[in-house]
Parts: structure tokens; C-alpha cells; sequence
């Protein structure tokens, strides 16, 4: 009896052209190379920007990071004199490093759990569903927003809404933004607000399970919470696991929220590493430090990322893996 | 038509259109670009003095950009990369000495000699303020002082007689403590914590706080600095000056909702040039005076007439003489300051200044007289900071020494340790 997965490919896999007669290889490299010449063509404008405006400045930064420029005057080369202050006597750095992983560890965990949550609510067909999708997405769009920050700095200042709440409910009000412990915390907060975007990555992830898993599991006697356990959660682990990584990369740029809303402060407990190599670039106008500390940046990331991947296959369950 | 000569006809026309735009540039009249910072008043005033400008000089059209101050140096630093940079910009006092020193300012010396623009009713002390090693790089705008913004109103309320021009910061303790402790208020939220304060300090002592080459700190004994944080911290424990996280709330809305206007604080700092906008948000009926700045026991005053702000000519323009002219229609005509009306500062010609006093306003009035009170006894005005200023003060001053003695981390002689090594790391590059 064979498996029914034999007979279909799987996703990715090549299929083979067949065999052509020898004669009738030239005419296919003509029309070959012509279709990429077409191709080539129509992604001209995104290339030449990519190389203009991407690739050429990525290449200069990387130039710049090893020299001392600072806009009014050309850069000499320094050797490696950026990264040694900055590891060794940049004792903002330091800080704004450890801001930043807090910031990431804190927020990327709370907005996967709250994307997941309510996604799982809101997979239903119910009527208007379609406005609570679009109601809990519109966050993560304007979430990024200048506007969005200086509306949060209202909210959370001296007799901004939250403290009204909290005198309503007879507590004192907290200065949030003063107070060196919760400062951080409004930023993780605006953060996790926008789980709009992940949310609906795992609303696709969730219709592609299978209703019969579920049924099949009722009639075993699962429980809800045995069946998500069981079934949702492995299912979804390679949705988690993209989410993760989008989550933690986009969460070490983060700069809008902590550049309007706190500005670093207090005490650098908000001076996020974007907003850290800004002043130093702009304000300060040490743009090889900064170009230094935007490359420390990318290999921070890529490590994490790589760590990622490499963990993954521990825990991240590919249904196309399955013999 | 078929499509495809249409799409080729119409892409003709677009280009066309494109290159005669950017030809259109115009050739009869000569092109002046300026750049400033400041508020929406100070725009609409030099926007009105330019347009009286280009209405009296038809060949002259002056293209203008600006912004606040925190986008200013960004914005202008990339022109100057761009080669860019406008024929008049306004300067600062911080980063005076950085641009020059770079070659990026002209020498507006020639200027004043042949007398395009006329300094005849300018003190020398004010030429001077804008001169490195007697090059004058930039030409003030207006005479500026640090000052504490005093309500009569709390103070007699308080029970409290105004202090003596020459008072100590033994008497401003005394007087903060009574003000906090009658009217239940901050006698004065933050500011106090400005680095002009330490400045201040060593300008009493008769020193300054950066050595003549700019190299490191010029002064030796750090405790009149240590002595005045140690006297901040009390006045944080008795609750007369705002805590580090009361601080945080009571700057956070602006100068319209500043405690001093809300009736939260009896005192503030300010620059003489900037309590416009604090008197026009405090209105009619409040008893605002402008008082110099205590000073240690036995000091000097702790005040000089700072130029508020330059006009320099950037070495880049290409008309510097139509530049020229247009900084002495600035500085001397009268019109034109009926305008300005001293926002940026008293002005620096003797003749505007008495042209403009019968017209002043309470606040108006009050600036003049107060300029002229620090003027009296005012000690010289201290050389423009050295280059490395902005990093020392925004990454060193600020993170590391004074917001950690605020928030009580760190005390002041562990502060002062930090502040010397940093002054002297970042400053060494200056050699």
C-alpha cells in the first residue's frame, strides 16, 4: 500500500523537465536568456535603488565604522579605536545595550502570548468578526507613529488617563515617566498594544489545521486545554517560530517610541540602542561611532538569529518533515 | 493614436516639463539663502524683516529655512557636508569654535572696517564675544543673561522681600526653604540643576570652567561645585526644589503649563532672551521680575552679557557681500528691530535700544532693565566653549554626574571624579 504522500511531491521539491532532443537546444537558450532579459528589466528600478540607495551606503558604513568622521570634517582612518570605546570605556553603551535586551525579552514573549490568544478567539465565524480582526489590527499600524507616541506620553503623564483610572480606583498616581523602574514599562506596553500584525499571521496559521484533528481528539476525550497542547501548539510552532524572529528583529530597531515618549531617559533605563547610535550620530555628530555601533548591531542580531535557527529544530515541528 | 505613440508623446512631455522646471531658476534677481532656529513669534518676525528687506532691495530674494533648535545642528551639519550651507545662518555659542576652527565660517572683520556692516554703536566687549584669536566669526543678535524669573506676588505671600541683586546662595537657600515651607509649593521645580550654574560658580571665582587651550577643565578645587549640589540635595529632602522624577513631570508640557505659570513654583531659570513666552503664558496681572543669578560668598557676579545668538557667514556662500549687507539691516535699522522687537535678545546697537525703549512692553521693560542691571557689575564675558562641548555635556554631564546625584546614586564627589576624567578624556582630542 503506498503512502499517499508519495504520489504528490513535496512542497519545494523540483520537478525535472524532460529530455529535450540536442537540436533544439540553442532556441532554448535564446528564448532563455531573453525571458531574463525581460525579468531583469522589469526589476531595474527596485535593483538600481537596492544598489544605489542599499547596497553602496552598507558598504560605506562599513568604511565609516573604522574611521573618525563626523560630518564637517573627512574621517581618518582609526583602526578599530570605535568598538574599543564602546565595549570598553562607553559606559552609555552598556546601558543602552541592556535597555534594549530587556525591552526585547520583555515585549516579544507578551505580544507572541497576546497575538496567540486572541487570535485563537477571534477564529470564529461569527458576524461583524471581521470588524474585531480589522479593530485589533489597526494598532500595529499606527502603532509606529510619532502621533501614536506623543498621544502615549499624554496618557501616562501626570494627570493623563492612567492616573485618573488609578485615582478612580483609589490608588495613587505612579510617575510613570520619572520613575526609572516603570519607564521601561510604558514603552513594553506600547509595544506589545501592536500584536495586531502577528495576530493575524497566526489567524492563517490557525485555519490551516485540520477541523477533523479537533474532532478526532474530541471523540479520544481531550479537554481544551489538552487539545491545544496537543495539537494547536505543535502545529503552529513553525508560525511561532517565524513571528519570533520578525518579533526580535524588529524589536532591537525599535527607536519612534523611546526617541518621543522618554527620550532615554531616566537614568538610560529607556535609551534603546537605535536611539543611542541616533544621538551619537545626529546629535553628537560621531557618525564612525555610530556607524561602529549600527554593524555591532547586525552581528547582535545575526547571532540571535542563528541561535534561533539552531534551537529550532528542537522544538519547531514541519509537517513537510513527516515521512 | 496607437497607445504606444501616445505613451511615448505623453513620456516627452513629462520630461520636458521636468527639465524646464529646474531651469526656471531665474537669473535677474540674486539668490540669498538663511537659516535660523526658534519659535513660531521669532519666525513670523524675521519672516516680516525679510520681506521688509527683498521690498526695499528688488534684486535681493532670500530663501529661508527653519526649525527648532534640536533639528537645527543635524539639518545644518548635513548642509555643510552637501557643501550646502545658506550665505546667512544663525550661530551658536556652543558650536562656534567647532565651525570655525573647521574653516567653515568667514571673518566678518573686513565687513565691520569698511563699514558694510556698521558696528560704530556696537561695544567692543560684544565684537569680542564672537571673536576667536580677534577673528570675529559671527555678529550677536542680542545680549542675553541667565536669570531666575521671580513672582512678587508668592514672595509677598510668603512674607518675603525681594533679595539684593548681589545675593549668595546662602540667602536663596533661606529663601527657598520659607517659600516651600509658607506656600506649600516648590520655590523653584528644576533649572537648578543647568549646567550654567556650574559655569557660574567658577565665573564668580573669577575662573573659568575649560582651560585656555580648551584641553581640560580650568580649575583646580571642585568643592564650590560640590558645596552647591550638597545644597540642591537638601533643598530636594526639604521639598523646596523638585525631585529627579517630579523633575521629569514638570518639564513635560512646555513653557505654557511651566509651574511658575500654573502657580507651582515661585522661581525659575531662564534665559533672559526665552521668558517671553513664560510672561505671554502667565498674561495680565502677574508680577513677574527677572533677577541675576546667585553667586557663591564673596564672588563675583555670577552673570556676563552672553551674545544670545550669531549671524555668521558661511564660508561656502557665494555673496558674501549681499550677506553682508543684509546683517547690518538686521543689526541697525530701525524698522526692522521695531519688528524683531528685541526677541532675540537686547540689542546690541545703543541706538536701537534706546529707539525701542519708550515701545516696550512690561516684558519688554523688564528685560532691558534687567540687562542693564547685570551690566553694572557683570563679569567678562567667558570665551566660547571649547570644541567637544556638546559630547561632554550631553554624555557625560547630563547621564553621568548630574542625573545620578539627582536620583541619589552617586554623591557629588564621586560626581565630580567622573566629570573630571571625562572632561579631560573628551577634551584631550582638542591638543
Amino acid at each position: 500500500m503506498s503512502k499517499p504522500a508519495a504520489a504528490i511531491p513535496a512542497p519545494g521539491s523540483v520537478t525535472q523537465e524532460p529530455v529535450q532532443p540536442r537540436a533544439r537546444q540553442k532556441t532554448k537558450n535564446k528564448n532563455f536568456k531573453q525571458n531574463n532579459l525581460a525579468g531583469y528589466l522589469f526589476i531595474s528600478p527596485w535593483l538600481i535603488g537596492f544598489l544605489l540607495f542599499g547596497l553602496i551606503p552598507l558598504i560605506m558604513s562599513f568604511a565609516l565604522a573604522f574611521t573618525d568622521y563626523d560630518i564637517l570634517s573627512g574621517g581618518d582612518f582609526i583602526g578599530l579605536d570605535n568598538f574599543h570605546r564602546m565595549f570598553f570605556e562607553d559606559a552609555r553603551y552598556g546601558r543602552s545595550v541592556l535597555a534594549t535586551f530587556r525591552y526585547v525579552f520583555a515585549s516579544v514573549p507578551l505580544r507572541l502570548i497576546f497575538a496567540l490568544a486572541i487570535a485563537m478567539l477571534l477564529n470564529t465565524k461569527r458576524r461583524g468578526i471581521y470588524w474585531y480582526r480589522a479593530a485589533y489590527y489597526v494598532p500595529s499600524v499606527i502603532g509606529g507613529s510619532v502621533a501614536v507616541a506623543v498621544m502615549w506620553r499624554q496618557i501616562f503623564g501626570r494627570d493623563g488617563v492612567v492616573n485618573a483610572v488609578a485615582n478612580l480606583l483609589g490608588l495613587e498616581s505612579v510617575n510613570w515617566f520619572g520613575n526609572p523602574d516603570t519607564a521601561i514599562w510604558t514603552l513594553i506596553l506600547l509595544a506589545v498594544w501592536q500584536f495586531g500584525s502577528p495576530m493575524l499571521i497566526f489567524l492563517a496559521g490557525l485555519r490551516q489545521i485540520p477541523q477533523e484533528m479537533y474532532e478526532s481528539a474530541s471523540i479520544d476525550g481531550a479537554n481544551g486545554w489538552e487539545k491545544f497542547m496537543r495539537i494547536t501548539l505543535p502545529l503552529l510552532t513553525p508560525i511561532i517560530f517565524f513571528n519570533l524572529i520578525l518579533q526580535t528583529i524588529s524589536g532591537f530597531k525599535v527607536f519612534t517610541s523611546a526617541f518621543i515618549v522618554t527620550g532615554g531617559a531616566p537614568l538610560d533605563t529607556t535609551l534603546f540602542y537605535s536611539l543611542y547610535l541616533y544621538n551619537r550620530g545626529f546629535a553628537n555628530f560621531q557618525m564612525g561611532y555610530a556607524a561602529a555601533m549600527a554593524w555591532v548591531m547586525l552581528v547582535i542580531i545575526a547571532i540571535l538569529t542563528a541561535i534561533s535557527f539552531k534551537l529550532s529544530s528542537y522544538w519547531v515541528f514541519y509537517e513537510t518533515e513527516v515521512k | 493614436m496607437s497607445t504606444k505613440k501616445f505613451s511615448l508623446a505623453l513620456l516627452i512631455i513629462l520630461t520636458l516639463s521636468m527639465l524646464s522646471a529646474t531651469m526656471v531658476a531665474g537669473q535677474d534677481t540674486l539668490e540669498l539663502q538663511m537659516t535660523w532656529w526658534g519659535s513660531q513669534n521669532r519666525h513670523d518676525r524675521t519672516i516680516a524683516v525679510i520681506e521688509a528687506y527683498e521690498a526695499e532691495n528688488p534684486g535681493i530674494d532670500i530663501v529661508y529655512e527653519f526649525s527648532n533648535f534640536t533639528d537645527y545642528w543635524p539639518l545644518l551639519q548635513t548642509k555643510a557636508a552637501a557643501g550646502q550651507l545658506p550665505c546667512i545662518m544663525q550661530h551658536d555659542y556652543a558650536f562656534l569654535a567647532e565651525w570655525a576652527n573647521r574653516g567653515l565660517l568667514l571673518p566678518l572683520n573686513p565687513y565691520f572696517e569698511d563699514g558694510t556692516i556698521d558696528v560704530s554703536n556696537v561695544a567692543q566687549s560684544i565684537i569680542d564675544s564672537g571673536s576667536i584669536d580677534g577673528q570675529a566669526y559671527g555678529l550677536s543678535l542680542g545680549t542675553n543673561s541667565p536669570a531666575l524669573i521671580l513672582d512678587v506676588d508668592q514672595f509677598e505671600a510668603a512674607g518675603l522681600e525681594l533679595p539684593p541683586t548681589d545675593w549668595t546662595f546662602a540667602d536663596f537657600e533661606q529663601i527657598a526653604n520659607q517659600l516651600h515651607e509658607e506656600l506649600g509649593i516648590w520655590a523653584i521645580s528644576y533649572g537648578m540643576f543647568d549646567p550654567q550654574f556650574w559655569r557660574g560658580i567658577y565665573i564668580s571665582r573669577g575662573e573659568w570652567i575649560f582651560n585656555e587651550e580648551g584641553t581640560g577643565l580650568g580649575y583646580e578645587d571642585d568643592q564650590p561645585f560640590i558645596d552647591y549640589l550638597n545644597m540642591l540635595i537638601r533643598l530636594q529632602e526639604s521639598g523646596a526644589i523638585a525631585t529627579a522624577e517630579e523633575a521629569v513631570e514638570a518639564s513635560a508640557n512646555g513653557h505654557e503649563n511651566s509651574p511658575i505659570v500654573t502657580g507651582g513654583e515661585a522661581m525659575r531659570y531662564q534665559w533672559s532672551n526665552q521668558v517671553v513666552s513664560i510672561f505671554a503664558a502667565a498674561g495680565e496681572g502677574r508680577n513677574f521680575r527677572l533677577w541675576p543669578l546667585p553667586r557663591p560668598e564673596g564672588g563675583a557676579s555670577a552673570n556676563y552679557l552672553k551674545p544670545s545668538m550669531f549671524f555668521s557667514i558661511p564660508s561656502q556662500c557665494q555673496n558674501p557681500d549681499e550677506a553682508a549687507a543684509f546683517i547690518n539691516y538686521f543689526t541697525n535699522d530701525l524698522e526692522a528691530n521695531e519688528i524683531l522687537f528685541a526677541e532675540r535678545g537686547v540689542p546690541i546697537s545703543t541706538e536701537v535700544q534706546e529707539h525701542l525703549r519708550p515701545m516696550l512692553d512690561t516684558v519688554g521693560t523688564e528685560t532691558f532693565d534687567f540687562i542693564a542691571t547685570v551690566a553694572e557689575d557683570a563679569s567678562p564675558v567667558p570665551p566660547p566653549e571649547p570644541q567637544g562641548w556638546s559630547d561632554l555635556s550631553a554624555n557625560i554631564f547630563g547621564p553621568e554626574v548630574i542625573e545620578p546625584i539627582q536620583y541619589g546614586l552617586i554623591t557629588p564627589e564621586e560626581g565630580m571624579v567622573i566629570l573630571r576624567e571625562g572632561a579631560a578624556d573628551i577634551l584631550s582630542q582638542n591638543e
